[in-house]
Order: C-alpha cells, then structure tokens, then sequence
C-alpha cells in the first residue's frame, strides 16, 4: 500500500517535470553537446597523464577510463535527480514556498528529493554506462562476482553522493543561499575522475573519510575489473548507510528548528 | 481599493444561519494564550552597516503574538483584521503547524497543529495570496493530479471535487493553460481550486485576494462561501479589502501589536467605530467646496471629484438629495477602508486611555 503510493507519486512528479522541461526544447540539445564535451575533455587529461604507457597509481590507461565512466556516470545521476530538486530547496526557503511542502500529508524529504527529473542530462548517465562498460569489456579481467559487487558498490556510491548533496542542501535553511556550498561540493567531487591511489597519501585519506569521492568512483571500479578489496567494499556500504541516516536526521532537526524559529 | 457591496451582506447572512444549523460539533478551534516571540537582526543601512552586522549581529526580541485566545465553531467564518505585521500571519501559521508556538495552546479537533500529524494536515489547508504552489510551466491540472496523489484522494471523490471547483471558479478555460501564461487572478483562482482539492474541514486564507479586481474579488468570495456551505468548512480569513470581510463574516478579530483589541460582530464594530460612511461624487460641472459641506465632511475635493463623509443613519437620504440636486455624473456609497476603522478604533482606544488618565480633559476623534 504504501511502497505504490510513493511509487504512483515519484511516477507522477517525474511525468510533471519531463513534461515542463519539453517546453523548452533546445535545452536538450545543449546539455548532450556538454557532456559529451565534459567526457571527452576528461578523456583527453588520461590519455596525456599516461601517453608514455605508464601505471598511475598502480592503474593502466584501460582501468582509469572505468574510473571516468563511473565518474560521468555519477555527475549524471547529480544532474538528472539531485541539482534540480535540491537547488529548488535554497529557492523554497527564500521565497517561502516550503511551508506548501511541510503542509502535505507527506515524508517531506521525500517530497523535494523526487520532485524533479532533468532528463537532459540523462545523456550524461549513457555516455558515463557506455564508456565503463567499453572499458571493462575490453579489459577481460572483470568477474562475474565482481561486476554484481560494482553494482552494488555504485548504488551504495549514489546513496553516499546523494546523503552529501542533501545535507548540504540542507543548511539551506539557515544560510538560504546555497550555491558556494555546491560548488565546493562539485570541485572536491572532481577528484573523483581519477582513481584515488594516484593522489598522495594525505589527500587519499581525505577524499576516503573527509568527503569519501574514493568510495563513490574508485571503490566500484575496482570490483568492476577484478581487483575488489573487500575491506573497502564494507566500507563503502557502511558509510552509505551512515550517511543516509545523518542526512535524514539533519533534515528532521533543520525542520523542526524551521518552524519553532522562523517568521 | 474598497468595493461597494450592500447586496452580498444580505445573501450572506442567511448563508451562515443555514450552516450553523448543521454544525458539526467535533471540529473545533481551540486556541488559548498563544504567544510567539522570536530574534530578529538589524541592520543599519549602507554598505558599512551590513559590514558591521557582518562580523556582530545587532539582535532584538519581537512579540509578534502575545497572548491570543479564541475559539471557533465548527462552520464558523471568522474575519482576522489587523495593520501590517499585527501578527495575523504569525498566527495563521501557528494555527496550521508551521510554526511553533512560544507559548500557550491550539486544539483543531483531536490535534495539536505543531505536531503535523497526517490527519492534522489532511483536516486543513493555507491559501497564501503571495506565494504560490502550482507547477509555474504546466498547466494548473497537473497541480491538481499531484495534489490528489499526495492527499491520496479517490479518483470519483476528486473528479467530483473538480467538477464542482471548476464550476465555481469558472475554470474551464484555464486548467488547461500554462501557469505562467496566466493572468494574476486566473492564477490565483487554480491557486485557490488546488488548497482544498482534499475538502479540508478548515480553511486558513491569507489574503487570497490581493492585486485581484473587483469581479475576480467577488468570484473568490462566492467559492469561499460555496465551499463554507457544501463542506461545513470553518474559515479563518485575512484579507486588506472590507469588502472580502462584509461579504463572508459575521464576526471579526481584531488584533494589533499581537493581542486582541475586538472579537465579536461585524456589524458592531462597524457601526461603533465607523459611524460614517463615505460617498464619492462624480460632478459634471464644478461646485463649491462650501456648498458641498452642507451636506457632510468633505473627505477630499478636487474639482469634480469628490468625498463626502455622512452619518452612516442619513446615508440613503442624503444620498438622493445629492443627485437631486447637484449635477452628479456617478455616485458610488461605501464604508471607510478597513485601514481607516481600525484606525480609528485604536485613536478611540488612545483617546480613552488619556481620559482615563488626566480625567476631564476633552478626547478628540478625528
């Protein structure tokens, strides 16, 4: 009953926002252009940091492209479901129109987490499947026990990425702007397009634990050609549902001092 | 501005004896001692002062509401008056779970508001007149399918609801444009269609008609009134405009600086604090300013335009005196703004404090 309740919404809402963004119909074509610009750019920097055959960090020219799939992939999924809900959170605030949100007989979180769908940039998601699944193919080294893990590892990527864009989402309500917090959010986020062992080891750590790009990128693709560790693989599921519970929490906590504080 | 309305008072009045005889008794507003204090930060103008308030926050404890008891019956339409920053959003707000209260108590029903229960919010709705809740690119219908999946609404219970709605509202035409193609008032009408697609049984309406003209002004308050009827709703109403009061309630709140200066009938406070009422005179041909003020308080003149405050008891008489003999284009009768009144209840208030205070010295009411 209620599982098809959120279901028939998340369906509904999708059909909503699809249908307005196909008011503006060259946007679409704009995006595709961008991020098959964004991929080949990234492409382009690997291919010039390996051009005399040499391992970085221990990974092959082949072995990084997965790294760079992964990473379209994920920076995707951001656009197509986090950015276009989540920046809408900042714009709630200011302009007031949260308190419609709280009003529905509904999970508020869930409410501006499916809200949007940006299907311009689902491109990005197919161009990220396209170039790790090349990748992995050609590299013969996956397993068929390491690519379900990758799966696994990438869902528990998706929640990581999305437990952190939603807590920094969150502090919207009490610095309402927002936007610094996201982009500081999307260039630590960029060092997820090269393996974390190519970074030295004090940044290693920080890009594990401080804000862990490593278990969102780098982690699933290990499983993906074979080389899952899996001590990181726990990791990574263990801080995905970390993470989720802190951002669900903040949420609470940030609505309730919302409403006993604002005027 | 303010609207002429003497004939929408009648209707309504027989409207609210109709459903105050089918009163459901559970669905009661109980609200007692309601206070809400919070910080806010100043900051001095110019670019030095927000550096200043930059580094150290100027802080200050505002009383938006302090101390609001009333009760309202199930079906109840209760005018919520009040100058800007009364506290009278403050209060809508408490009273729909939005915002905490500092202080004292709300019931609505078997609920505590603050608490936000589902059958809390599926009990009431908010109509805000400044912000809106529709799909800003689609058309309002959309709005409406995921406000019946969110409310969980039954398909045949919503097409009814819809039906009715877009009869009322005279909608046909509109549910199937864009928002943002939209004028003003055809939005706030959808905005208005979309609150209670759930049939709240209470209704908190936030200025739902500012910025709208007169005949969308009347159209909203024939809904209003509809949906009062049909659903025993009890309707919480602020609005600037007399006009949305006279036509919908019976009784009025009055509150200033956070508290309650008046709870009771309309027609009382109008007639204790606005014994005028204010006839506006379009001339052909230009008269006298004193010949003018042997028939009232000339308000405002110039030329041909012109103001007359009478005696709200001698209103008809002098009224056809004046077209009888004077050279009147067009002439429209109507009670001050509601700004004015309450002004003047609160110079009536002042005035009486310092009479009560230096005894014998003569009170002026403007």
């Amino acid at each position: 009953m209620r599982p098809r309740r959120y279901f028939r919404l998340i369906m509904l809402l999708a059909g909503a926002s699809v249908s307005a963004q196909l008011e503006y119909r060259v946007n679409f074509l704009v995006n595709v252009a961008s991020s098959i610009l964004a991929s080949g750019g990234a492409l382009f920097g690997l291919s010039i940091l390996f051009s005399d055959g040499q391992r970085v960090g221990g990974w092959t020219y082949r072995e990084a492209i997965v790294v760079v799939g992964l990473f379209t992939l994920v920076e995707g999924f951001i656009a197509t479901f986090l950015q276009p809900n989540l920046s809408r959170v900042s714009e709630a605030v200011r302009t007031g129109t949260m308190d419609f949100t709280l009003l529905k007989p509904i999970d508020s979180q869930f409410l501006v987490s499916a809200r949007e769908v940006n299907i311009f940039r689902l491109s990005d998601i197919l161009i990220g499947l396209g170039l790790m699944l090349w990748a992995v193919i050609t590299l013969h080294s996956a397993t068929p026990w390491g690519v379900a893990l990758g799966i696994v590892l990438i869902l528990a990527g998706l929640v990581i990425v999305y437990a952190i864009w939603f807590i920094l989402t969150t502090t919207a309500f009490w610095f309402v702007n927002i936007e610094n917090l996201t982009e500081l959010f999307h260039g630590l986020f960029g060092a997820g397009q090269f393996p974390v062992t190519a970074f030295p080891g004090w940044t290693r750590i920080v890009f594990s634990f401080v804000v862990p790009v490593a278990f969102i990128t780098t982690v699933p693709a290990e499983a993906f050609i074979g080389r899952a560790d899996p001590a990181r693989a726990v990791g990574a599921a263990a801080i995905a549902l970390f993470l989720f519970f802190v951002a669900r929490w903040f949420w609470k906590f940030a609505v309730r001092s919302y409403t006993s504080a604002s005027s | 501005m303010p609207v002429p309305l003497l004939t929408d008072s009648a209707m309504r009045t027989s409207e609210n004896q109709l459903t105050s005889m089918t009163a459901d008794p559970s669905i009661t507003v109980t609200v007692r001692d309601l206070r809400k204090h919070y910080t806010v930060h100043e900051k001095e103008p110019g670019i030095r002062g927000s550096l200043r308030s930059f580094v150290r926050r100027n802080s200050r404890q505002v009383h938006a509401v302090d101390g609001v008891s009333f009760d309202l019956e199930a079906g109840e339409m209760v005018g919520f008056l009040g100058p800007n920053g009364a506290g009278k959003t403050t209060t809508l707000k408490m009273l729909a779970g939005l915002l905490h209260p500092s202080g004292g108590q709300v019931r609505i029903g078997p609920y505590t508001p603050k608490e936000r229960r589902t059958g809390f919010l599926k009990l009431i709705t908010l109509v805000m007149g400044q912000k809106q809740q529709l799909i800003w690119d689609l058309p309002a219908y959309d709005s409406f399918l995921v406000n019946q999946a969110i409310y969980e609404v039954p398909d045949d219970q919503f097409k009814a609801t819809m039906h009715e709605f877009i009869e009322t509202l005279e909608l046909e035409q509109i549910v199937k444009k864009q928002v943002r193609k939209l004028s003003l008032g055809e939005r706030m009408k959808c905005e208005l269609a979309a609150a209670p697609l759930h049939r709240p049984r209470v209704l908190f309406l936030d200025e739902p008609t500012i910025g709208l003209d007169v005949n969308m002004q009347v159209r909203i308050r024939e809904f209003v009134a509809d949906y009062n009827r049909r659903y025993n709703a009890t309707v919480m109403l602020t609005s600037h405009y007399m006009a949305d009061v006279t036509a919908l309630c019976n009784r009025i709140i009055v509150i200033d600086k956070g508290r309650i200066i008046f709870d009771g009938d309309l027609s009382r406070l109008v007639e204790q604090t606005a014994p005028a009422k204010i006839i506006r005179l379009q001339l052909s041909t230009p008269v006298t300013v004193e010949h003018l003020a042997s028939y009232g308080h000339v308000h405002s003149f110039d030329g041909l335009n012109v103001e007359l405050k009478v005696p709200r008891a001698e209103t008809t008489r002098i009224a056809a005196r004046l077209l009888a003999e004077l050279p009147v284009a067009d002439v429209t009768i109507e009670d001050p703004p509601i700004e004015e009144i309450i002004g003047q209840m609160f110079s009536q208030m002042r005035a009486e404090q310092r009479d009560q205070a230096a005894a014998g010295e003569p009170a002026s009411v403007a």
